[in-house]
């Protein structure tokens, strides 16, 4: 059944996470799904926003801004930077371990949250988005594994 | 950076349970406000399943509020409009159905006890069944003079807090998520993580009791009304349902509402008191059901208390705010026991702390950094 004639037009919300990996495949309707679940949280540069060992209770979307990864142990020195569009927290959610590492803001940065609670509930009760994120985090995932691989003959012969 | 897990010591118990008996004793002080917003409550978590599956369909969140409710409306409204001049007709007659019922009571009790000193010289002796004739028959003479018009006098001054349940569902359903958003953006962001855990955990625990304690009403009625009804007695659903809802009372509405089914017993069967004995039998044995079955499923999953705790508490609520407090002991402490535990936790949390500490001191430097004083 459409909806369309109770849709406010295009969301400012679906525009916000569209452009983002994530959620790159959804289309409109799919965005102000998730636009409906989620919070909107600002930090300041230099700001933490959580700590490696912490129990991961939300997903990030990074909308405007910069944040670096930094592994517990590693000094200030980032493992990576995160930019506009991409994402993290996601394993805390997937495994429900705790946090790996650190994430510190690297400037004015603006960020979407998506709680534990509400990522369950999407990825149990609708389809296309549970599909579409699914994949995203597999190829996210399978991306990261294979950086892994690529540096670790580096890392053995130094 | 590792966390250690965090464990509620006996500051934190203390606290909870002196919370708990001072909220009953507010609660029970504004009543009037406090019964219509947990009716409200139970009504939004039916509602709230109903709301997420238009909002997974991409409606927006005031639209699905607006057509749950107006079909809720349309359920509820169509019964009470259809059965409303039925109702007015049962409440004429309520003081002759009422006479009846107590009569047919008074007339089992009798029976059992001449029974009873048939058998036994003793008994006989003391006259208890003259003595308990006179004196029931005297209090019930004029109990519908005493007490009816003060039980009706009490449902017309309840009714138009009672109109409120449905305004208040309405907002819920429709401003809920606004107003946990607005509590979540007063939150630091050192917090954020763990307030969403704890507005979940509080969420969560209020859902799983009352929409379990519905559940447990369902199993309760469903296994009365049919032990009635093979018992043989008319209005089986009704009566199961009503003592069901007694039952919210912990100990005293099981006993209220088994006394309630024996009284219609001995009024339809009257001279064979082995019908009232089987109607007993049953809400014993539905009363086992409840505590060894039904609960653990139901309610038992929201509130993670030792029975001990359960019973000395429902013992406190009942001493410090009555039935209500009887009734509201449990979901009041459940959810303080989650506040209070996530209370400890951040309070305990120096890195916290020192996080929302090193937030302030960046804002401050980032709004400080023109203001030179040469």
């Amino acid at each position: 059944m459409k909806w369309h004639w109770l849709e406010r037009g295009k969301s400012r919300a679906g525009h916000r996470l569209s452009g983002t990996a994530l959620f790159s495949d959804l289309g409109v309707r799919e965005l102000r799904v998730v636009e409906a679940f989620a919070h909107e949280r600002q930090f300041l540069p230099d700001e933490v926003v959580f700590d490696a060992g912490e129990d991961g209770q939300a997903l990030y979307v990074v909308v405007s801004g910069r944040v670096a990864v930094i592994a517990e142990g590693a000094g200030d020195k980032p493992l990576a930077e995160l930019v506009a569009g991409e994402f993290f927290g996601e394993m805390g959610l997937l495994d429900g371990a705790p946090r790996s590492a650190q994430i510190r803001a690297l400037e004015p940065t603006t960020l979407v949250v998506l709680p534990r609670t509400e990522f369950d509930r999407l990825m149990v009760s609708h389809a296309r988005i549970a599909s579409c994120i699914s994949l995203q985090l597999a190829r996210h995932l399978g991306r990261r594994l294979r950086a892994m691989l690529e540096l670790a003959p580096a890392r053995e012969a130094s | 950076m590792s966390l250690l897990r965090y464990r509620a010591g006996p500051l934190v118990w203390t606290g909870n349970i002196l919370a708990t008996c001072l909220l009953l004793f507010f609660f029970q002080k504004i009543l009037w406000l406090v019964v219509p917003f947990i009716l409200a409550l139970v009504l939004h978590y039916l509602l709230a399943p109903l709301k997420l599956r238009l909002l997974l369909r991409g409606v927006s969140h005031d639209a699905a509020a607006a057509m749950v409710s107006v079909a809720a409306f349309l359920v509820f409204a169509l019964p009470v409009v259809y059965g409303f001049p039925r109702l007015l007709g049962d409440v004429a007659g309520l003081h002759e159905t009422l006479l009846r019922y107590i009569g047919g009571g008074i007339r089992l009790l009798t029976d059992v006890l001449s029974d009873l000193e048939a058998r036994s010289a003793f008994l006989a002796e003391s006259g208890a069944r003259a003595m308990l004739e006179t004196q029931l028959g005297g209090f019930f003479e004029h109990f519908t003079e005493k007490y009816l018009p003060g039980i009706v006098m009490g449902l017309m001054v309840w009714s138009p807090s009672l109109l409120l349940v449905p305004f208040i569902a309405f907002f819920m359903l429709r401003d809920g998520w606004r107003f946990r958003r607005l509590l979540l953006r007063a939150v630091p962001n050192a917090y954020f993580e763990r307030s969403l855990a704890l507005i979940d955990a509080v969420d969560r625990t209020a859902r799983q009791y009352f929409v379990g304690l519905l559940q447990l009403t369902l199993l309760d009625t469903l296994c009365l009304a049919a032990g009635l009804w093979v018992i043989g007695i008319d209005g089986a659903l009704m009566l199961g349902l009503l003592a069901a809802v007694l039952a919210w009372i912990p100990f005293v509405g099981s006993v209220i509402g088994c006394l309630l089914v024996v009284l219609v017993v001995a009024t339809d069967f009257p001279g064979q008191p082995g019908v009232a004995y089987a109607a007993i039998g049953l809400f014993v044995a539905v009363r086992l059901l409840d505590d060894f079955v039904f609960m653990p499923v139901t309610v038992g999953k929201s509130l993670n208390m030792h029975p001990l705790v359960t019973v000395l508490m429902i013992f406190i609520g009942g001493a410090v705010a009555g039935v209500p407090g009887l009734m509201l002991v449990l979901p009041v402490l459940g959810v303080v026991m989650v506040l209070g535990e996530s209370a400890g936790q951040l309070l305990t949390d120096p890195r916290l702390h020192a996080r929302h500490a090193h937030a302030k001191a960046l804002e401050l430097r980032r709004v400080t950094r023109d203001l030179r004083i040469d």
